[in-house]
């Protein structure tokens, strides 16, 4: 089937709209272990892609332990972002050192896989061969993916004890800490799991961002937006906010196209943020003063 | 005050030093290695065509030197990888002119760091050979100490022009960049010189080179009319996913463009093999098999000598042939004129026809762009073998 122009607004912009949103998730849980915003979930994100390709083409590994060994690499990032970039600033976290801290771990990230990898874009496995035109398994595999993760983690945080104490701790973790819960460890957990989601948007939109070093940056900003847009720690908002940004992108590609269309972006972002300053589906909270 | 038999040891061994090192060196340096400088990207950003050059400076540097170097002396290669960015190679120019004290420099690669780095070298009066394309680095009233080596971007916009207009016969034409400053300023000058010459431009857009579908701007493309899409760039990823795009649409417009649209990157990112037919890329004649499949003499003779001894699989030829040129062309240069700055500079502004690998050189005092506009041709993209591209059809 031919692409037709909303066919490929809709396909693609979906499919970039659930990477977004994966990001967006992955912000959010590292955010709500820790109150930290940590810019290294675009980085993650890159690293997903980059992995895959290097275990899958480089290194010739088949398809199932290539996915398990990136995400295992990613989780592993995540761990370290938590020991380097997180637990020194906690203390400070009101002179918003962990911008600093996070922002120099990204570059590591960045200049690392830069000088290792490459700084053109590399070539992404194809994963399943399935699918041609709009129903190209490049288009559906980032949105199942990201169906699966929002199911996994409702599943969990309803239905688990771990998923109930991630969320004592995303909610006030001094009580948490008081009623025993183990919040360090959690903490580490949580940042542990961020890596493996941001890893998964990586993987499952690789053969549309190919696995390409810039991926790191550009998905350091448009995850954000999903995040500012539904509310930080909100993980149904950043989902929903996540395909609005995508479908709203293509769409200007289409109308605008070039540098007019990322203005066309952060045109609405802002008004929709002006509008809403706590995000779409946040709620403001009282502050005793 | 008393002197020890140590202190006096020491202070005698320092003076020692201090004049072997101050007094002893430029006398040293008259019949030592003759330095060049080698400012490359050799890592990081825009580096391959830095890994070419330096295949083919090592291997020249090497030839000369083992047959007896430049009268008698050895030619040794100073090389600093300013990764592509300016800061790095202002830092190493400085270190070049006041430090290492070379005879000459090679280098930058990248336009970005010459537009930082020529200026410097002006200054210290220091001999300078660069590839790089923007038009503006050549100026031999500012800068007398700067000769290009390789064609200039409106030499690459000539060609692609002459193309499209006299071998193509199409007269509606699509200019497309991406979103650097490069993009942007060769797709401003690919605009007017089209329109210059009576042609049509039905469509011209800055591409944002990491969007993953570019089904948009073909579309758009496609709906002004246009019957070749010129296209400057140096993501290769951006080319792949323009050429993944135009089979999405079954349109078989051709592409005319940049040298990155022939890239080996290219070929790894596309769909099939096929979405890289009909693409044409700047070459250049001495790296262009005929219709025979025939390189010129010249490069031939020069691959049988070097076989074995350089990659050429994943590079492209014209950056080896560029590099092996600077080498022999600068040891002809100290041959005739010695080290001192300005009698190299005065053996360019003389230079007429000096016969390279690459191409005929001839410069001027007036004139500093030394390659031939004729020797600059297209080819087809998806035809390299060893770093050579096929002669574009339509050529004699």
């Amino acid at each position: 089937m031919a692409f037709g122009t909303l066919g490929s607004i809709l396909v693609t912009g979906l499919a970039m709209g659930a990477v977004y949103a994966l990001i967006g998730i992955t912000y959010n849980l590292m955010f709500a272990a820790s109150r930290v915003m940590s810019f290294t979930a675009g980085q993650l994100g890159m690293l997903g892609g980059v992995l895959g390709s290097l275990f899958a083409l480089r290194l010739g590994l088949p398809l199932v332990p290539s996915f398990l060994l990136t995400l295992a690499g990613c989780a592993a990032v995540g761990v370290i972002t938590e020991f380097i970039a997180v637990r020194p600033v906690l203390k400070n976290l009101d002179q918003h050192l962990y911008v600093l801290s996070t922002l120099a771990v990204a570059l590591m990230i960045q200049q690392v896989t830069a000088i290792e990898w490459s700084t053109e874009p590399q070539a992404f496995p194809r994963l399943f061969g399935l699918g041609a035109g709009i129903y190209d398994e490049r288009f559906w595999l980032p949105v199942l993916a990201c169906a699966l993760v929002v199911a996994f983690l409702e599943w969990m945080q309803r239905r688990t004890l771990i998923g109930r104490a991630f969320l004592a701790v995303a909610e006030d973790n001094f009580a948490a800490r008081a009623l025993g819960l183990p919040e360090r460890n959690l903490r580490i957990a949580s940042f542990a799991l961020a890596g493996v989601i941001g890893a998964l948007a990586g993987f499952a939109g690789g053969e549309l961002m190919l696995a390409f070093v810039a991926n790191g940056a550009q998905l350091n900003f448009y995850g954000f937006v999903p995040v500012a847009l539904g509310g930080l720690g909100q993980n149904r908002g950043a989902v929903i906010g996540g395909l609005a940004l995508g479908i709203f992108q293509q769409a200007a590609n289409f109308l605008v196209g070039g540098i007019f269309a990322s203005v066309a972006v952060f045109v609405v972002f802002i008004v929709v943020l002006l509008a809403a300053p706590q995000g779409l589906f946040g709620t403001s909270r009282m502050r005793r003063v | 005050m008393t002197i020890t038999r140590r202190e006096f040891t020491l202070g005698t061994a320092g003076l020692a030093g201090v004049a072997s090192a101050g007094l002893l060196g430029p006398a040293l340096a008259q019949s030592g290695t003759i330095k060049i400088g080698w400012l490359g990207a050799l890592t990081g950003a825009s580096s391959a065509p830095g890994i070419g050059f330096d295949r083919g400076l090592r291997y020249a540097v090497e030839a000369v030197n083992g047959a007896g170097g430049v009268k008698g002396r050895m030619i040794e290669l100073v090389t600093r990888d300013t990764q592509g960015d300016p800061t790095k190679a202002v830092n190493a120019t400085q270190e070049m002119i006041s430090s290492v004290k070379v005879a000459a420099i090679f280098g930058p690669t990248n336009s970005g760091e010459a537009l930082a780095t020529t200026p410097i070298m002006a200054r210290a009066k220091m001999p300078n050979l660069h590839p790089c394309v923007v038009n503006s680095l050549i100026d031999p009233r500012k800068y007398p100490n700067s000769f290009r080596i390789a064609p200039s971007n409106s030499q690459w916009d000539d060609a692609v022009r002459h193309y499209c207009l006299q071998v193509l016969k199409i007269k509606k034409v699509a200019v497309i960049g991406d979103t650097t400053g490069y993009g942007t300023t060769a797709t401003g000058d690919s605009v007017a010189g089209f329109k210059k010459d009576g042609a049509e431009v039905v469509y011209t857009a800055q591409i944002d080179a990491t969007q993953p579908d570019m089904t948009p701007d073909m579309l758009r493309m496609k709906n002004a009319g246009a019957q070749a899409i010129v296209a400057w760039s140096t993501s290769t990823g951006m080319a792949a996913r323009l050429f993944n795009a135009r089979a999405g649409l079954s349109w078989d417009v051709p592409f005319v463009g940049h040298p990155s649209l022939g890239s080996g990157e290219v070929g790894r990112l596309i769909d099939k093999p096929a979405n890289w037919d009909r693409v044409y890329t700047v070459n250049y004649r001495s790296c262009s098999f005929d219709a025979q499949g025939r390189l010129p003499a010249r490069t031939q003779k020069f691959l049988d000598q070097a076989k074995g001894k350089i990659d050429l699989k994943d590079t492209l030829l014209w950056w080896v042939l560029c590099g092996v040129d600077v080498v022999q062309l600068l040891a002809k240069a100290i041959e005739t004129e010695g080290t001192a700055g300005p009698g190299l500079i005065k053996y360019f502004d003389g230079l007429t026809n000096y016969p390279g690998l690459f191409g005929d050189y001839t410069w001027s005092v007036t004139q500093h762009n030394g390659y031939p506009t004729d020797e600059v041709v297209m080819g087809a993209a998806n035809s390299s073998k060893d770093g050579a591209l096929n002669l574009a059809p339509g050529y004699g």
